[in-house]
């Protein structure tokens, strides 16, 4: 009789399947430049992981690839902070207010369409080809799903618990700040996941303007002089950082919002 | 101790009139059941009271004064679960004291106190997420209970609980009215519920909704719900809800 693996707790399954896809994915990969013509255009993962750990101590261009997503995650850091800051009062007011509704959700609607790539030209314009243009770019990425989950989660409050506040003898501040606000982090944190992983979607445009340092100045360079290793190394680099990333915000998410997980 | 006085109260949803011209008056320490047939608009009568909704004319006084609620001390425990999701039991109950002000020490002596009474203390630090419909009710219970309200105004609270948590409420409602002389407001579709604990049952008609009947009930407390004027003061009302 065959028999069936329990596993003791969900997290140790979810990190099992994890691996087990993860090395399909790369045993597929390896096939398939193995015994295909896929070798002429696509290096096997051995040659990739095999650059990605030599760029550690050996330059690519004039810096190490630890230096190249530090000056990525530098950029994507300001920007989406940027984004934070703005987006984030810019939602609730709207979802809280209905004046504020009325003058910013008109513009925001108008500009939500827009991607954030295609602000490239007038970034430039505006703000040269230095850092500033950068942060801008990610920042316009970043800040359509913050404004739009902010504004969901503090429009979407529960009366009942407004009306429940009330009744307790809250004010109006009192309701905003032990209501509204702590009701709509989820909802925010939703919007915090999605504009990280644009934040890190619009670093790669961004170093395409002028830029001799960063992920996406490793895949652009790679694709100039038509290294598939190099340009893989960059992808895989964002990849994991991105993963990362992701990750932190969710055990952030786990701290802030115990309850929420908790109850599930 | 509030006295409550409602004069004309009419309240329409479109074109749907809910309450028509509906006026009493709730003295100083009464208990009142108000009962009636479901969707009759007993909800929306009290979330009227309490300004929830605004209503198309008449007027609500308490102590001769407009409802305001930072100044009277109401307290509201509703039909929905109002817990907040993200407080656990014992700061949900500690809310409504915090925002009232109360001293720390209170908090800390009134939180124990009615967590005991609605057999929640075990779950102090649960989320609401992690309880059942009924505990959630009883958080909202204690919530009600602990800032000491001169009103206390109930909709159909006992409804999601189980027979003898029902019972027990029953009974530490009426000890905690006999204590403070609260006035309460209690509206229930439990006919035996309302004989057991009012001292004015109040009946309404359905939509739109009149009061058909006011009468005070003289069964002397503690009740016995078998006793022959029990079962009587049971049918008067069942008849005047069964035949509106």
């Amino acid at each position: 009789m065959r028999k069936k693996i329990r596993f003791q707790n969900t997290k140790a399954e979810t990190a099992v399947y994890f691996c087990a896809s993860l090395t399909g994915l790369l045993l597929i990969w390896y096939l398939a430049v193995r015994y295909t013509n896929l070798n002429k255009v696509m290096p096997s993962p051995f040659e990739v992981f095999a650059f990605v750990g030599s760029s550690f101590v050996k330059n690519i261009g004039s810096r190490i690839l630890p230096f190249h997503i530090l000056a990525s995650l530098k950029r994507v850091f300001v920007g989406y902070f940027l984004a934070c800051i703005i987006g984030i009062p810019l939602g609730i007011i709207m979802g809280c207010s209905r004046t504020g509704k009325a003058v910013i959700k008109p513009i925001f609607e108008l500009l939500r369409p827009i991607p954030g790539l295609a602000w490239i030209p007038l970034a430039i314009l505006w703000f040269g080809i230095g850092e500033s243009s950068k942060y801008f770019i990610i920042c316009v990425s970043a800040i359509v799903s913050i404004i739009l989950n902010s504004y969901s989660g503090a429009s979407q409050v529960d009366p009942i618990l407004t009306g429940a506040a009330k009744m307790l003898g809250a004010r109006p501040i009192q309701i905003f700040f032990y209501i509204t606000l702590p009701s709509s982090v989820p909802q925010i944190f939703a919007g915090l996941q999605v504009g990280l992983s644009s934040s890190w979607m619009a670093v790669i445009a961004a170093e395409m303007i002028r830029a001799s340092e960063g992920a996406g100045w490793i895949i652009t360079t790679g694709m100039e002089s038509g290294n598939t290793v190099q340009i893989l190394s960059g992808m895989i680099s964002i990849g994991l950082v991105g993963l990362l990333l992701a990750s932190l915000l969710r055990l952030m998410e786990r701290g802030l919002c115990a309850w929420n997980i908790q109850g599930k | 101790m509030s006295k409550v006085e409602v004069n004309h109260l009419t309240k329409s949803f479109g074109k749907l009139k809910v309450l028509d011209d509906i006026s009493f008056q709730v003295e100083d320490g009464d208990f009142l059941c108000i009962v009636g047939p479901t969707g009759c608009g007993k909800t929306t009568f009290l979330n009227s009271l309490v300004k929830l909704y605004d209503v198309d004319c008449g007027e609500i006084l308490i102590n001769g004064e407009a409802v305001d609620l930072n100044k009277h001390s109401i307290a509201y425990i509703m039909q929905e679960y109002s817990t907040m999701s993200w407080l656990t039991v014992r700061e949900n109950v500690q809310f409504g004291m915090k925002i009232r002000k109360f001293s720390k020490k209170k908090i800390k002596e009134k939180t124990q106190e009615v967590l005991r009474m609605v057999g929640m203390e075990k779950f102090a630090d649960y989320y609401p997420g992690q309880l059942s419909a009924s505990m959630l009710q009883r958080v909202s219970i204690a919530r009600a209970f602990a800032v000491e309200p001169d009103l206390l105004l109930m909709d159909e609270p006992y409804g999601q609980l189980d027979l003898e948590l029902r019972f027990k409420l029953e009974d530490e409602l009426i000890r905690i009215w006999q204590e403070t002389k609260t006035t309460i407001i209690f509206i229930t579709h439990n006919i035996e519920e309302a004989v057991y604990m009012s001292r004015r049952i109040m009946v309404l008609t359905n939509k739109p909704t009149k009061v058909k009947e006011d009468f005070e009930n003289p069964l002397p407390l503690p009740r016995n719900v078998t006793e022959e004027s029990f079962v009587e003061m049971r049918n008067r009302v069942t008849n005047l809800i069964k035949w509106w």
